[in-house]
């Protein structure tokens, strides 16, 4: 059953639902008259272990880019042991071509605020950050005016959750990043938070275990967090029946999903989507099509992370498991750039190679040098200086820096390298165009072998 | 360029008498930040956001006093403010243009509006006009990228930019 009414759109108009142009921000007063924090009383009328076990029942996919299960990731919480318990809200939506989180923060902060008060409750997490970029300076304020009016009707504060409704008490607080893309990265987040550079941590253990402050931590997407109330309110079979069913036996993608088209389309923006949804159908039906008619000619799959879609994968459906089925690294987070038929796919490389040479936050040798590498490389082979040599030297870093185990710490080598690879797998031909043939002889190698 | 280093603080410092902490900002952040984080070193980010809003950039003095303040080393201040790439440490103009050159802008077109500027401003990407108006920047992805081509003015985003629109931002700013 597709996607009938709206769900985090529910209060920002929003096609076909809604005109874009009567966007407001919504006040908490707007908010409860449209049934919000009803979610957070039914929670509170329940034990925690009741609220995990609907949000495991809904087997809700985290939104912020890995897909990995809520509620599994909130069992990993040791046992409560009278210290300090953290959630960490991420929205640092720093990727390139993402832009889905913002809407939520722009206009209905507070559908984000229930499911931090729920997630707070269920998992007994006393202290939430609300960690948000530093380039959503507008935003910060209007996050920043929630949470207080959300303490001032009692919602959160000593008092205990709604008014004292439950004895259990919990404070949220904003904090601001300075812009650096890493910190989007869980664990380089809660070392944003500490004041120390984001470097992402060794994992395990995990932030479950052992995060903030050395304490046990959830982390989530802001998105993950917007649908915990929904799911409380209606309930698993309604959320399960929207989203699809996997193809390939894989865990399900259920519910619906903020999806944010970008690029040579007519009209771009946040859409409210099926998982599962063709490419083809979300340009078409909701993004009003190809920008001035042009062809399709690729499209990133969500996030510059992810990697390309060809030509020939204009159809592809939104889901969880496009990374195994379209050569891609994965659904990311659902937020497709699109390309017409002009479109420089060498530039394209060269702009995302740029993209994560300078946000490499340094720690780890081969990604610090390789990103530094493919990017240098691509500028060469742009502006047509490059040998066939180059090709494969480029070919090689992105196919080793982070692949192998234990190589870098975090994901952003292994993002570059599929962007990068990808995109020359996919596009070879544009590339060979632009290069000159070797003058290196046959058999010699370039680089580590 | 989060791991290229910024000028580093080995060089003679500015110094002035009056402190850039003031003690009614130190009793401030006592009150409002320090219980919010377990550690002091925790409420650092929002020390240093503060103190750049009131400066316009982070003075290596203050660096200094902050880390008395936190009790912690002013290493580990400098380690953070050249880490992030919101901190300045040298003064900025008043007004601060950062242009999107992320993946979904550059498709749209953000070349053009970067050229454009440079002309106008005749300064290049991270560089300030001698009267001290102007600071172009080129930022990565604002996460607006439904309105590619898009930039921020200080505070303001402005999306969809045309050079006509931009000629005429930066004239109701002067
Ligand atoms: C380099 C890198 C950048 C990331 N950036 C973000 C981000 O900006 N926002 C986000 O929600 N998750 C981001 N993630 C994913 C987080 O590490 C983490 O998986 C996510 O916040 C978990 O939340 P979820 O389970 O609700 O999706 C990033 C991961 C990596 C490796
Ligand atoms: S892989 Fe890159 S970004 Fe991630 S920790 Fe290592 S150096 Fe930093
Ligand atoms: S690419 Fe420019 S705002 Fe996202």
């Amino acid at each position: 059953m597709p996607v009938t009414d709206p769900v985090l759109t529910k209060r920002i108009p929003t096609w076909p639902w809604g005109d874009p142009k009567d966007r407001h921000i919504v006040t908490y007063d707007e908010f409860t008259k449209t049934g919000g924090y009803q979610a957070l009383e039914k929670a509170l009328d329940m034990t925690p272990a009741e609220v995990v076990d609907v949000v495991k029942d809904s087997q809700l996919r985290g939104r912020g880019g890995a897909g990995f299960p809520c509620g599994l990731k909130w069992t990993f919480l040791p046992e409560v042991d009278g210290g300090r318990r953290y959630l960490a809200v991420n929205c640092d939506e720093a990727e390139p071509g993402t832009f889905k989180d913002r809407l939520l923060i722009d206009f209905d902060p507070h559908i984000i605020l229930e499911g931090i008060a729920i997630t707070c409750y269920a998992c007994h997490l006393d202290t939430a950050y609300f960690f948000i970029r530093g380039e959503y300076r507008h935003q910060a304020r209007v996050v920043e005016n929630a949470i207080t009016e959300a303490y001032d009707k009692g919602i959160f504060g000593k008092q205990g959750l709604m008014c004292g409704k439950s004895k259990y008490a919990v404070e949220c607080y904003l904090h601001r990043s300075a812009g650096a893309y890493i910190c989007g990265e869980e664990t380089g987040l809660l070392e944003a938070i500490e004041g120390k550079r984001a470097w992402p941590r060794i994992k395990p253990p995990f932030p479950a275990v052992k995060g903030l402050f050395g304490r046990p931590t959830i982390v989530n997407n802001v998105e993950t967090l917007a649908a915990v109330g929904p799911i409380l309110t209606n309930g698993v079979q309604w959320w399960t029946k929207m989203g699809c069913e996997s193809s390939i036996g894989a865990p399900p993608s259920y519910g619906p999903k903020l999806m944010g088209v970008s690029g040579h389309v007519t009209t771009p923006g946040v859409f409210e989507c099926d998982l599962g949804i063709p490419l083809s159908k979300l340009v078409n039906d909701f993004a009003g099509g190809m920008r001035g008619g042009k062809k399709f000619k690729g499209a990133i799959a969500g996030g510059v992370s992810m990697g390309i879609l060809g030509p020939d994968q204009f159809d592809a459906e939104m889901d969880f498991d496009i990374g195994r089925k379209y050569d891609v690294l994965g659904l990311g987070t659902a937020c497709p750039t699109i390309f017409d038929e002009d479109t420089d796919m060498v530039a394209v490389a060269r702009n995302i190679a740029r993209f994560f040479k300078n946000e490499s936050c340094g720690q780890c040798t081969p990604c610090r040098e390789g990103t530094q590498w493919i990017y240098m490389l691509l500028c060469r082979i742009e502006k047509g200086y490059a040998t066939s040599k180059d090709l494969d030297l480029l070919l090689e870093i992105s196919g080793s820096m982070g692949i192998m185990p234990g190589t870098t710490i975090c994901g952003l080598a292994d993002g570059n390298n599929w962007a990068v690879r990808t995109i020359v797998n996919k596009y070879r031909d544009e590339f060979e165009a632009r290069i000159r043939p070797s003058s290196v002889p046959v058999g010699m190698t370039v680089g580590a072998s | 360029m989060a791991w290229n280093v910024k000028p580093s603080a080995t060089t003679q410092i500015q110094k002035r008498d009056a402190p850039y902490l003031t003690e009614k900002m130190a009793r401030r952040f006592t009150r409002k930040i320090l219980p919010r984080y377990e550690t002091k070193m925790g409420a650092l980010m929002p020390i240093l956001n503060e103190v750049q809003h009131e400066y316009g950039y982070i003075p290596y003095q203050s660096m200094i006093e902050i880390a008395t303040f936190l009790e912690i080393h002013p290493g580990d201040v400098l380690d953070m403010v050249s880490f992030y790439e919101e901190y300045h440490t040298e003064p900025v103009g008043k007004y601060v243009i950062g242009v999107c050159q992320s993946i979904a802008c550059e498709v749209c077109g953000h070349q053009a509006i970067l050229d454009h500027l440079r002309g106008k401003l005749g300064i290049e990407p991270h560089e300030t006009t001698d009267d001290g108006r102007f600071t172009l920047l080129t930022m990565e992805c604002l996460g607006a990228c439904e309105g590619a081509p898009c930039a921020l003015i200080n505070d303001d985003r402005h999306d969809n930019l045309s050079i006509d629109q931009i000629d005429r931002l930066i004239d109701d700013l002067e």
